[in-house]
């Protein structure tokens, strides 16, 4: 019965060519490779999570008067969007767990993503011919990052509203446009004429996910297009891939690997409280709250706000402001290097620009391996820097010592991580053996009381010495017409990306 | 006989002294930022020690007499004159040490020896919160007692009722004045210079309103002619009520310290449990041929064209 109503519909759709190559792709086994997937299923359920929202949350910047169970603001004038975002919190079934999954999945996102570009950066998998998917996945996380702070907005609260007033001066600070730009997304000065948080709503649910859904098909499409990379191994070469095929292998480890990563968004949902906006109230432009932090993948720029110094240049007749730098010109040079690396590295290293299919790993390339771990420290310190505030609180230091232990450390530590990094990389070079499964040993004592070491009895499922590869079969998921489904297991296929 | 030549030192010999000689100071320097660092985090033992043991006067008469609720300036001076007077001197009028009380209401005595500011431990830019180590009665005592030496002229110590308060007023006056230094959720914050703006999650009534009213260190003072009784009341309301209690329905609470503590967990529980499972789900053992040269099995494979060629063949079927 299904059969024949496949069969009926592959009549009219052709659809089954395609889908067979699709559901043969090859996808490699090693867990560094689903950490993009991490991305791809933490966005869907933000889709799923944002939809439920929606259906709540009123855009507007009209005030009301908030009556609910939260007792302290109950009675008082606020925003609409303050007030839908209180109901849906605490008058809608559900609402505040899935207020929380979608905050804690949209941190998820963005992090993942940042994982995502770690492995693939320090494994070389950007090299050619992925360079244009390197840069599409950059573009994503700089969407990711916009759209996570346009979300965290969305509320009306007094710690976003901060938020908003910062973005505002560092549209302002952009030189010549800044101001009219500025004016022109606000609809006048700070806060504009009430029409930010909709057009904030309307970019966040509709213009940057539909990019975001545009670029991950781009992002996903060239992968199947330029089929994946992998890791030296038993067979895999850079002219194939060795892997388990999407289907029925890949598509259910992916598919139970949705379920976790919605497990743990749920699991954070329910357990860990996020963005507790009822706290912070409404927010009005005279009203400001202390130790006000954006959501961590904006920590890194409020780091580099606080630990700039208060320097301006003066044109004749104009100036830079201050914010300028570390929130314009930093964020601007960081993602057009990301983007550019992969043709810097082609041409720093006088490297032939072949195919790269097969990946490095980062011991074997030390100079981008210490150079990724400096610049990336370089980050995180001003990732760190974002809390001066709080660590100068929890540990009783001068908030003075800490920022300029920040200013120093921006610059200091990235002069050590390069050397260190360089160095391990090239021990472990020289280190046999380095990374491997180790063989436990037990030390006895005999009944003279001398000492041997024995090997460790081998436990379940361990593999002291590894198995030798198996021989593969060639090409043989790609059965011929009229045979049955290909088993499952380990295929090598060609790549026929050869043009 | 001829003087003992000086050695001539190669080059790398004299790197090695000049290193030689600048290891000491270097050691030194290094030794003594520690130190400093130490000093700065843990206070010294002494003031621990005392924190520890607190000196009680009188503790069973003490515990006698507030139960009759009466106030005993006697109590008081003896207090005073064992843990203040040394620094404030014998009639609070201040010294090189310590600034006078003279004038002061017993409000302001009470806030600052009720939290613990005082007896001072450690020498600072701000004094830090302690375990006070008098008894309530005991810190009425010398608050009465520093007051009547200049006459009860300044604020005196409150006594709060709640009632026909407003926590929705409280909340609105306490976003506008408080949260700009205590932090909208009352978790308190460092602020320039090794002053903090402390925690409000475990104050009194009556220190709220003396610390108000009084302006203690650099806190501003919120006098009648600022907020009336009813709104200092409101701002009391909120900060027992709700402050103390926050209401968070949400899950754990992170210490109101906002995305700060909420990136960490998205990190490293979020992301970090989403990695656990890539791990768990994911091939993770090395392959066997992690040192191989790539290509060095050319076993099987044709010419990737060919295969190329041969998959689309049977993607037909």
């Amino acid at each position: 019965m299904i059969d024949r109503l496949f069969n009926w519909a592959d009549d009219r759709l052709a659809l089954s060519r395609g889908g067979r190559h699709l559901l043969n792709k090859i996808f490699p086994d090693h867990w560094s490779f689903m950490l993009g997937e991490i991305a791809l299923y933490s966005f869907i359920i933000l889709l799923v999570t944002g939809v439920f929202l929606s259906l709540y949350f009123v855009p507007s910047e009209h005030m009301t008067v908030y009556h609910g169970p939260y007792l302290p603001i109950d009675g008082t004038k606020v925003s609409e969007a303050f007030a839908s975002t209180l109901r849906l919190s605490f008058s809608v079934r559900g609402g505040l767990l899935v207020r929380q999954m979608h905050h804690w999945a949209a941190n998820i996102f963005v992090g993942s993503i940042v994982v995502h570009l770690l492995r693939v950066f320090f494994t070389g998998a950007f090299r050619r011919p992925r360079e244009i998917n390197w840069i599409i996945g950059a573009n994503l996380l700089i969407l990711a990052i916009f759209n996570g702070f346009l979300g965290y907005s969305l509320p009306d609260d007094l710690v976003s509203g901060t938020g908003i007033r910062i973005a505002f001066s560092i549209l302002e600070s952009i030189p010549i446009v800044g101001t009219y730009l500025a004016t022109f997304l606000f609809g006048g000065q700070f806060p504009g004429s009430g029409i930010i948080i909709p057009r904030f709503f309307i970019i966040h649910v509709l213009i940057l996910p539909l990019l975001i859904l545009g670029l991950l098909g781009a992002h996903l499409g060239l992968l199947v297009r330029h089929k994946h990379t992998q890791f030296p191994g038993p067979g895999a070469r850079e002219d194939n891939v060795v892997g388990s095929p999407l289907w029925p292998v890949f598509a259910a480890k992916t598919t139970g690997f949705l379920f976790l990563v919605a497990g743990v968004s749920a699991l954070l949902g329910a357990t860990t409280q996020i963005n507790p906006i009822w706290l912070y109230g409404q927010y009005f432009p005279w009203k400001v709250s202390y130790a006000v932090q954006p959501d961590w993948y904006m920590g890194w720029l409020d780091g580099a706000l606080r630990v700039m110094p208060s320097w301006e240049i003066h044109f004749p007749g104009h100036m830079i402001p201050n914010a300028f730098f570390p929130a314009i010109l930093l964020p601007g040079i960081t993602f057009t290097a990301i983007m550019l690396w992969p043709f810097l590295e082609a041409k720093l290293t006088g490297e032939d620009r072949r195919e790269h299919h097969l990946l490095d790993r980062p011991r074997d390339r030390p100079v981008r391996t210490a150079l990724g771990a400096a610049i990336f420290a370089f980050y995180f310190v001003l990732f760190g820097a974002s809390a001066t505030d709080v660590l100068a609180n929890y540990l009783s230091l001068s908030l003075n010592f800490v920022l300029w232990s920040f200013r120093i450390a921006c610059i200091v530590v990235p002069l050590i991580v390069y050397p260190v990094t360089y160095k391990i990389c090239k021990e472990l070079q020289e280190t046999p053996g380095a990374g491997k499964r180790k063989v436990h040993n037990i030390v006895v004592r005999d009944a003279e009381g001398g000492y041997h070491t024995i090997p460790a009895e081998e436990y379940p499922g361990f593999v002291g010495e590894e198995a030798p590869p198996l021989d593969v079969d060639r090409i043989d998921v790609l059965t011929p017409a009229g045979a049955s489904e290909p088993t499952p297991g380990i295929y090598r296929i060609p790549r026929d990306y050869t043009d | 006989m001829t003087p003992p030549r000086p050695r001539a030192l190669t080059a790398p010999s004299r790197a090695r002294a000049a290193w030689r000689r600048l290891l000491a100071p270097i050691g030194l320097a290094g030794a003594t930022a520690l130190g400093l660092l130490a000093i700065s985090v843990v206070p010294p033992v002494s003031a621990a020690v005392r924190a520890a043991t607190p000196l009680r006067a009188s503790s069973s008469t003490s515990s006698s007499r507030s139960s009759a609720g009466k106030v005993s300036l006697a109590v008081g001076k003896t207090l005073f004159d064992q843990s203040c007077a040394s620094c404030h001197g014998i009639e609070a009028q201040g010294s090189t040490l310590a600034p006078s009380l003279q004038d002061l209401g017993a409000g302001t005595i009470d806030l600052w020896v009720s939290s613990g500011w005082m007896p001072l431990a450690v020498p600072g830019a701000q004094p830090l919160r302690k375990t006070d180590r008098y008894t309530r009665a005991e810190t009425i005592d010398i608050a009465q007692y520093v007051a009547s030496l200049s006459g009860y002229r300044g604020f005196g110590i409150p006594k709060v009722g709640l009632a026909g308060t407003s926590v929705q007023k409280g909340f609105a006056i306490y976003a506008e004045i408080c949260a700009a230094c205590h932090t909208i959720t009352g978790a308190g914050d460092a602020l320039s210079a090794g002053i903090t703006a402390p925690s409000l999650h475990s104050v009194t009534k009556a220190q709220v309103v003396e610390a108000m009213r009084t302006g203690p260190g650099n806190m501003p003072r919120f006098g009648p002619g600022i907020l009336s009784n009813q709104q200092v009341k409101d701002v009391v309301a909120y900060v027992v009520k709700e402050i103390e209690h926050p209401a968070h329905p949400g899950g754990l609470f992170l210490g109101g310290v906002g995305p700060v503590a909420e990136g960490f967990i998205g990190l490293f529980a979020g992301v970090g449990l989403c990695i656990l499972a890539a791990f768990w789900i994911g091939d993770r053992t090395p392959r066997h041929g992690d040192d191989a040269h790539p290509g060095a099995q050319n076993d099987d494979d044709g010419p990737a064209g060919e295969g190329g060629g041969r998959e689309r063949e049977v993607e037909h079927v």
